[in-house]
């Protein structure tokens, strides 16, 4: 995995520098030090020092067996947490908070039925509370509106 | 106007009702923040910046302040009762901590490290109300040479400081800067990396990385780790404890060790790049060498908790010089406060002290009133953090979630900087799990376009030539300062670390 993010980040390094020194220009019109200046210079550092760090890093892949930690559960919060941005859109803050919790609780904090309900009604209408009426701040405004919030 | 009624001043802009009830949620919301595991200030602060909004700058500028600073004292509790630090720069209060609660010291622990705690943040209060003044006078004569300098500066001094894994922190740095590039230059209103976004137009914007790299990217580390099925079980029961207050001797053996770690901090400190943890493991490792008994370090020695708890608030103290009179952040937090003060168009740096010093010293003022609070929070609140320490990882998790999203969406009611957010929580994750620096990508984001405006103003001026750097004598005082530290810092690290590898080792 740590060569796959390596990878993943040459990949965005070496496109980083291409449109630098495709799209940008290292000059401008007077001769003055152009949009592309600062680009080149980042984009060309970041693609040595990741192809170094990769080369670092297969002298000692061989070695190494990484510990395997709780992928498991990094997944499911991550999964959880990307299927409630895309629910915020469809349902709004609120009711989109709701489905989260009950769903993020049910699934890693099981067994607890009266804890997770009560979290799953009391943190949504706190943070309604905080944000839409004490703060005046945006909550996200549903495309399907369930309830009139 | 003199220094003293300046303060005077701060003082009856901090003491009015409304500001002082926003430092005591500040201290109160910077404790709890200190408290979790996991969750530094830095989190705390990029997490909570989007609930300021709706208040005067002056008075979310003194609650976030007193979030940064007040973390520092909640870090100490659960390093105290549960062998585990809030946050790094509490990793040393934890040699000494830990064992006095084993032998039934919880109860003087806790209060002697709030006494040290309110010592080392009070001293380095004092300290920057007499050095601010001073720093913005020498830095006043500061071009844009020298800017870009000083932005290099902070940077080189932190990856240093990142030690072996170097190439990763400059990386990090690196990649801050690319995101930092975004947007149309200013000079010539090119877009670039826009790809036709108008979203993207104004630049990628801070908050939504800086909370999803502080706070979902470290939620989802403390999941991988296990903490979330960590119980709190091994909280020592200080409340069973025949004594709550320290011993006369306790104060006696202690005094002088606040001193010198209220100075080693603050000094620490106020270096970019080296921050709270180095002054803490710094003032660890001072106090054992200079005591008579060096082998009751690690068995429960109370200057052992005193020293780091004095440098590490000295510290966080300390690094507001830099961040006030020249407008860079030292460290991931500060860079927080700096985008905080950006938030309402205000540039700290040389003039900020002049131009805006009903802030600037209700800020400092806010900063004696807030840890006079903390002092009396953190002795007589314990009860309610032990109960938050007992809120397991699993349950917090999601609500984290909750919190990160819905803040990053009140910023600007924008679903791509919420999905940005998410897409920096995890690529935060895996920067944490291979050894990347978050901090040093946050900072560069931060400091990336200052140091490309400063640097083709210079060659502007300069018409190209490189010489400017060399020929001007403050930009040449500057690398010099920037090369000694280059040198002088992985010392400090490697003074820290042996602390810290000596008392695992137990010797």
């Amino acid at each position: 995995m740590r060569i796959a993010f390596l990878l993943a980040l040459l990949a965005g390094g070496v496109y980083y520098a291409y449109v630098a020194f495709v799209d940008l220009d290292f000059l401008t019109r007077r001769g003055r030090l152009g949009p592309g200046f600062f680009p080149r210079i980042v984009g060309v550092s970041i693609v040595v020092l990741t192809i170094w760090s990769l080369v670092d890093a297969l002298k000692v892949a061989r070695n190494r067996t990484d510990d395997p930690g709780s992928w498991r559960d990094v997944a499911l919060l991550m999964g959880l947490a990307i299927t409630f941005a895309v629910s915020l859109r469809l349902f709004g803050g609120f009711v989109a908070t709701v489905i989260y919790l009950a769903l993020a609780l049910s699934l890693l904090n099981p067994g607890k039925h009266v804890q997770n309900a009560l979290l799953c009604v009391i943190v949504p209408i706190a943070i309604y509370l905080l944000f839409d009426r004490l703060l005046n701040a945006s909550m996200p405004s549903a495309l399907f509106n369930i309830l009139p919030i | 106007m003199d220094i003293f009624g300046d303060l005077l001043m701060g003082l009856s802009i901090a003491i009015t009702p409304i500001n002082m009830l926003y430092l005591l949620v500040g201290a109160m919301v910077g404790m709890i923040v200190g408290v979790i595991p996991g969750f530094g200030p830095s989190a705390g602060l990029a997490i909570l910046l989007p609930v300021t909004f709706g208040m005067d700058p002056t008075g979310a500028i003194m609650m976030l302040a007193a979030i940064y600073y007040g973390a520092m004292y909640g870090g100490t509790i659960t390093s105290i009762l549960l062998n585990t630090p809030g946050e790094s720069a509490t990793v040393a209060s934890t040699f000494d901590g830990y064992p006095l609660a084993k032998k039934g010291r919880a109860g003087p622990a806790l209060v002697m490290q709030a006494v040290a705690s309110f010592v080392g943040g009070t001293v380095g209060v004092i300290l920057i109300t007499i050095l601010a003044p001073m720093f913005s006078q020498v830095s006043r004569s500061f071009g844009p040479p020298e800017y870009f300098l000083l932005a290099m500066m902070g940077m080189l001094t932190l990856i240093v400081m990142i030690g072996s894994q170097w190439k990763l922190g400059l990386i990090s740095a690196l990649i801050g800067f690319a995101l930092g590039t975004v947007g149309v230059d200013l000079e010539t209103g090119q877009g670039r990396y826009t790809f036709g976004s108008a979203e993207l137009i104004g630049g990628i914007y801070f908050i939504p990385i800086a909370i999803g790299l502080f706070g979902l990217g470290e939620l989802f580390y403390s999941f991988y780790t296990g903490m979330h099925r960590l119980g709190s079980g091994g909280i020592v029961q200080y409340d069973k404890e025949e004594r709550f207050w320290p011993s006369a001797e306790d104060w006696l053996t202690t005094r002088w060790t606040m001193v010198r770690g209220s100075i080693l901090g603050f000094v620490v400190g106020v270096i970019p790049g080296a921050g709270a943890t180095i002054a803490s493991l710094m003032a660890y490792s001072t106090e054992r060498s200079l005591s008579k008994t060096p082998e009751k370090f690690g068995t429960g020695e109370m200057a052992g908790l005193v020293a780091p708890e004095t440098a590490n608030n000295a510290a966080s103290s300390g690094a507001m010089i830099p961040l006030l009179t020249l407008g860079i952040p030292g460290s991931a937090s500060t860079a927080v406060l700096l985008a905080a003060f950006m938030l309402w168009g205000l540039r700290p740096g040389p003039l900020f002290m002049e131009q805006n010093p009903e802030l600037a010293w209700g800020l400092i003022a806010s900063m004696y009133l807030g840890n006079m609070i903390l002092l009396v929070i953190s002795i007589f609140a314990i009860p309610l953090f032990v109960q938050i320490i007992k809120v397991p990882y699993r349950v917090l998790g999601p609500i984290v979630v909750v919190i990160c999203t819905l803040g990053t969406f009140s910023v600007h009611a924008s679903f791509i900087e919420t999905y940005l957010m998410f897409a920096a929580g995890i690529v935060g994750f895996f920067m944490r799990l291979y050894g990347f620096s978050p901090a040093a990508l946050v900072l560069a984001l931060v400091l990336g376009p200052l140091a490309e405006e400063a640097l083709r103003q210079t060659l502007t001026i300069s018409r190209g030539s490189a010489m400017i750097f060399i020929e001007r004598p403050a930009s040449l005082w500057i690398i010099g300062v920037t090369i000694a530290l280059l040198v002088f810092l992985p010392l400090l690290s490697r003074i820290g670390k042996s602390a810290s590898k000596a008392e695992k080792s137990g010797s």
